[in-house]
């Protein structure tokens, strides 16, 4: 059995809810490869006794992270990583990309930089990155 | 068996753990719970917190039929609290500050005297909590520490194989490792094993470390209860910073926006705090009519949330 906990921290007192602190940091563990497809996580029973979390604190996360489709339960076995995890971590990450550049296209126009500047930024932080990659696709 | 399938354990109770109504408590004539409603879903760590005086032990001595209430009604797992007292205090494990233990027994001595007392009774998981918590296993109760008299009575409580506790103030007088150590296994084996616990606390700190569900209890009336990543969610600050200062009716005008309780310049900007659907709020900032530069919101911490709830009731 892996030890999840070892990738969760939770801070109880911040403003953060601890099932979106939990979620987050299995979603960072993903990310990094720190777990991977297949990889099972603990029951919510052995998670609330490593943490000291309220059992119905770490369904809540577990469903979430279903929801993303981050893990998937499986009969006979429990929760697990899923298989196409990968995928949509990346698909994550992308999101977070975009939603990023919403942000910084809105505080470009507050602050009264044309779109033509940023273009030119663009342009000119794209040209920094090596040829090999990026080229072939 | 021993897995947990999300899907599973997401499926709604059926009923509360405990349901009171409109629940009133007098001793004399002051009145120490004074129409109090509150639901404890079953399987939660249902966190029970107020300042000492505000009626958190009436309520829990009604509930276990100690008292009888002058108002309302209350269930325990389905049970009656005044017909069927029997029936709840047999199934429920209760442990409380001032029911003290039989100094001058042993703790097998005293084990044997519940066991007696009970209905039924599983030695096995006492000894295996006696275990956790590393007690003496024949030790005379009068030599053990103030926390190890506190996790006696949680051992003894769990002797019935109870599918709810219902402790009082379990971590009143004790330090704060012998505190954080009882609360840990509190939620790490107790309520992990599938068990409702319902615990009384004046510590925020309690909550905070172990509870998913909180009930604030002032002047015997509930304030405010709930899912505490739900509260976490629902209240928010937003630190707004404007190109230019804005003028006196923007701040009116913020001010009157649903779930907007309080509004205050700093600087040029403005910091907001928020409650209940702060995504609306957020998307009304998203459309304001003065440039805004930036908008930044972060969580608010429970001690936040829970004194704003009590400075309300004072302010009425």
């Amino acid at each position: 059995m892996i030890r999840v906990a070892v990738w969760i921290d939770i801070d109880s007192r911040s403003g953060v809810p601890i099932y979106v602190q939990l979620v987050a940091q299995v979603r960072h563990a993903v990310e990094v490869g720190g777990l991977g497809p297949g990889e099972k996580l603990p029951t919510v029973r052995g998670l609330a006794e490593e943490l000291a979390i309220a059992p119905n604190t770490i369904v809540k996360a577990y469903n979430e992270l279903q929801r993303e489709g981050l893990v998937e339960s499986r009969r006979g076995v429990g929760t697990v990583i899923a298989e196409g995890v990968a995928e949509v971590a990346r698909e994550g990450k992308r999101r977070a990309i975009f939603e990023r550049l919403r942000l910084l296209v809105r505080d470009a126009a507050a602050l009264g930089i044309t779109e033509d500047d940023l273009w030119e930024g663009l342009d000119s932080e794209f040209e920094r990155i090596p040829r090999e990659k990026g080229e072939e696709g | 068996m021993a897995d947990t399938r999300a899907e599973e354990a997401v499926s709604v109770p059926e009923s509360a753990a405990i349901q009171v109504r409109d629940l009133v408590v007098n001793y004399g004539r002051k009145r120490a719970v004074d129409g109090l409603s509150m639901t404890v879903p079953r399987g939660s760590v249902y966190g029970f917190l107020g300042p000492n005086g505000a009626g958190k032990t009436s309520t829990i001595k009604t509930l276990m039929g100690f008292r009888k209430p002058n108002g309302g009604s209350a269930k325990v797992l389905g049970y009656d609290i005044v017909d069927e007292s029997l029936e709840v205090r047999a199934r429920v494990g209760f442990a409380s500050e001032v029911n003290s233990l039989y100094e001058g027994m042993t703790v097998p001595r005293i084990c044997r005297l519940c066991r007696d007392l009970s209905r039924s009774w599983d030695q096995d998981l006492v000894d295996r909590y006696i275990g956790v918590f590393s007690l003496p296993a024949d030790g005379k109760i009068r030599k053990l520490s103030k926390g190890q008299k506190a996790q006696l009575q949680l051992c003894l409580a769990l002797g019935s194989n109870p599918e709810l506790l219902i402790l009082d103030e379990p971590t009143s007088g004790l330090d704060p490792v012998a505190r954080r150590a009882f609360l840990k296994v509190l939620v790490g084996e107790v309520a992990a094993e599938g068990r409702t616990v319902f615990f009384s606390t004046h510590l925020l700190s309690d909550i905070e470390a172990v509870a998913d569900t909180v009930g604030i209890i002032k002047g015997g009336k509930l304030l405010v209860s709930g899912d505490l990543d739900d509260m976490r969610e629902s209240h928010r600050v937003f630190r707004i910073a404007y190109a230019q200062t804005p003028p006196e009716d923007e701040i009116q005008n913020l001010r009157a926006l649903d779930g907007v309780n309080e509004v205050e310049r700093e600087g040029r900007g403005v910091r907001l705090r928020a409650r209940g659907d702060v995504g609306r709020v957020e998307r009304a900032l998203g459309d304001r009519p003065h440039q805004i530069v930036d908008v930044d919101s972060t969580g608010m911490t429970l001690e936040y949330i829970f004194v704003a709830y009590v400075e309300d009731e004072d302010g009425r």
